[in-house]
């Protein structure tokens, strides 16, 4: 027998969602997921999310460009190749600052992107999820709150009993 | 009718008001007392400073309403009123800004060096006798420095009443018209304050040393300008959450736009700036790096660095966190702190235009800062008074504008 996934419950209100999700947060489950298709204002609060760490992954990339950019004008210039140009110093910051900017930008852009595809799982061409049935209908008009198998607070039993309690319909386990 | 929590909170606003003015005429008249100790010229640029820094704060403001209208913003509806409360201090500004006016007129040349033609210059020559001068003769002339000032008021007095009785008037009568009037005067207004912004900085400030050019001149101001604007903001914000007037209206989105924007302008500032130093460095043009040699002398060297790490890397690196923007007490110590590095960037301007025997600018840390401070405080005084005078002449958010709900109702709302 294949290994369970999690439970999935469907929603058709916006209220009756977001007061569901409110309710799965506060039993404190950790390892679920609410499947919507339109971004709803408060989400992130009502699940409980905490603030994305894909800024953490733009802070090391910008780190990463400026210091690139130092270190390739003062090793082109001052190190490898030294070159006086307009009787300037071989190295210098400023004339080091425009191309340490830009790969500052450059670096923060592809590791911004980059990041949120790591912590996304991303690319990801099959989840369990699109096993529930009539799941189409999450990219129309209906919404979806899984709770996964391996949070700690699983249990086959309770767990769907809660959804059921929070309003859940056609409540049903996935296979992984 | 008014409950009594408003009742109180309106006399509590006009004993605040009467605070400040008192402390805004014991400020110019420890100004106006430094005519007996300090040099006429060290005591008008130290006031020049002081004008100049409150009508930075006051273009801001304008500037941040236009942009408002002109980009249609839903979210910074609430925030604006506090805004058209500021522009009341615009006719005072030009009340404050007439001594150094005067000063022009009776003795040319004490503030500004072009004005008079036989003032001496470095190496023995009469201005008169410049010719970096007389090519811009044409332009540098008392009669256009009085007609410009009184244009750059003008302008800016004009908009603000246009803006001021449109969004008063809203309130009382909802018609949208007076929205779609507002748009229009940000349309033809933003250019007019941009001009007269640019104009005035070249004039008041960057004249100070006419010889010096830098067409980042007017750009740098307007960096400073909305900096300021959007760091009084914070304050203005802050003060009201804590008094009770915003409570349920403010939340942490409206508060992250607005200190996210005011982090856009900490880069521009920066860039802008940072060009203005890069392209007479690598030109190395003695015309032009003439004006940074002098800023390199004494105890500038060290303000200029201050600039550096305090006008830019300390907000940008604290203003790099959410937290930081998103909670209203350190977005209120990082706005502070912006005021207080943008007064010392103008006085970095300014200040070192006064110069000892031997043509070598009279240092920071000197008497001229205690002046640069009671001017500050005086046209301060009288700034925040207007305001507070202004404030409760109309609701505290525009209840009546279109935008309104879309603003009260920004993302999710939650309390800063």
């Amino acid at each position: 027998m294949k290994k369970t996934y999690g439970i999935v419950a469907a929603f058709d209100t916006t209220p009756d969602f977001y007061h569901a999700c409110e309710q799965v947060r506060d039993a404190g489950f950790s390892q679920w997921d609410a499947i919507t298709s339109f971004p709803i204002h408060g989400l992130d609060a009502a699940m409980g999310v905490r603030r994305s760490n894909v800024p953490r992954f733009s802070l090391a990339g910008g780190i990463t460009g400026f210091c690139t950019g130092m270190s390739l004008i003062w090793w082109t210039g001052a190190s490898e190749y030294p070159l006086i140009v307009g009787g300037k110093p071989y190295f210098s910051p400023m004339f080091a600052f425009p191309i340490s900017y830009e790969l500052t930008i450059l670096f923060t852009a592809f590791a911004t992107i980059i990041g949120m595809f790591i912590l996304n799982k991303l690319p990801m061409h099959y989840h369990p999820v699109m096993k529930a049935p009539q799941f189409v209908r999450a990219s129309d008009d209906r919404f979806y709150i899984v709770i996964e198998a391996n949070d700690p607070k699983f249990n086959p039993v309770q767990t769907r009993a809660l959804l059921q309690q929070i309003g859940g319909k056609d409540i049903a386990e996935l296979e992984e | 009718m008014s409950t009594p929590a408003a009742s109180s909170a309106s006399a509590s606003t006009a004993a605040l008001a009467n605070k400040f003015l008192v402390t805004g005429l014991i400020g110019l008249a420890l100004t106006a007392l430094g005519l007996f100790v300090a040099t006429p010229q060290a005591l008008a640029l130290s006031y020049l400073v002081g004008v100049a820094y409150w009508t930075t704060v006051g273009i801001g403001m304008l500037l941040l309403i236009q942009i408002h209208y002109i980009v249609d913003a839903g979210w910074s509806t609430v925030i604006r009123r506090q805004f058209e409360h500021g522009l009341s201090a615009f006719k005072w500004l030009f009340v404050l800004f007439l001594p150094l006016l005067i000063c022009a007129w009776v003795k040319p040349g004490l503030i500004w060096p072009w004005m008079d033609l036989a003032h001496e210059i470095h190496g023995g020559h009469t201005v008169g006798a410049d010719p970096l001068y007389l090519k811009k003769s044409g332009f540098l002339n008392l009669r256009m420095f009085t007609g410009m000032t009184l244009g750059f008021f003008g302008i800016w007095i004009w908009l603000s009443a246009r803006l001021r009785k449109a969004s008063f008037t809203q309130d009382t009568d909802g018609n949208t018209k007076w929205t779609f009037m507002s748009r229009k005067t940000a349309a033809f207004g933003i250019p007019l304050t941009a001009l007269a912004l640019s104009f005035a900085a070249i004039y008041w400030m960057k004249s100070l040393e006419y010889h010096w050019f830098s067409t980042m001149y007017g750009v740098w101001f307007f960096a400073n300008c909305m900096r300021a604007g959007m760091a009084f903001g914070v304050m203005i914000t802050y003060w009201l959450y804590v008094r009770g007037d915003y409570k349920g209206i403010f939340n942490t989105n409206q508060l992250h736009c607005l200190t996210a924007l005011a982090f856009a302008f900490v880069v521009f500032w920066a860039y802008v700036t940072f060009s203005q130093y890069f392209l007479i460095w690598n030109a190395n043009v003695p015309e032009e790096t003439f004006w940074y040699n002098i800023r390199e002398h004494g105890d500038w060297v060290y303000v200029g660095m201050l600039l550096l790490f305090g006008h830019f890397f300390v907000p940008f690196l604290s203003w790099l966190r959410y937290r930081n923007k998103a909670e209203l007490k350190p977005a209120l110590i990082v706005s502070i702190w912006i005021a207080v590095i943008i007064l010392v960037d103008l006085c970095y301007n300014i200040l070192p235009a006064l110069k000892d025997a031997h043509d070598e600018p009279l240092p920071f840390l000197s008497m001229n800062l205690f002046w640069v401070l009671t001017s500050v405080v005086g046209v301060g005084g009288i700034c925040v008074w207007a305001y507070l005078k202004s404030f409760p002449t109309a609701k505290i958010i525009p209840i009546r504008d279109p935008r309104i709900v879309e603003s009260l109702t920004h993302h999710e709302a939650t309390a800063p």
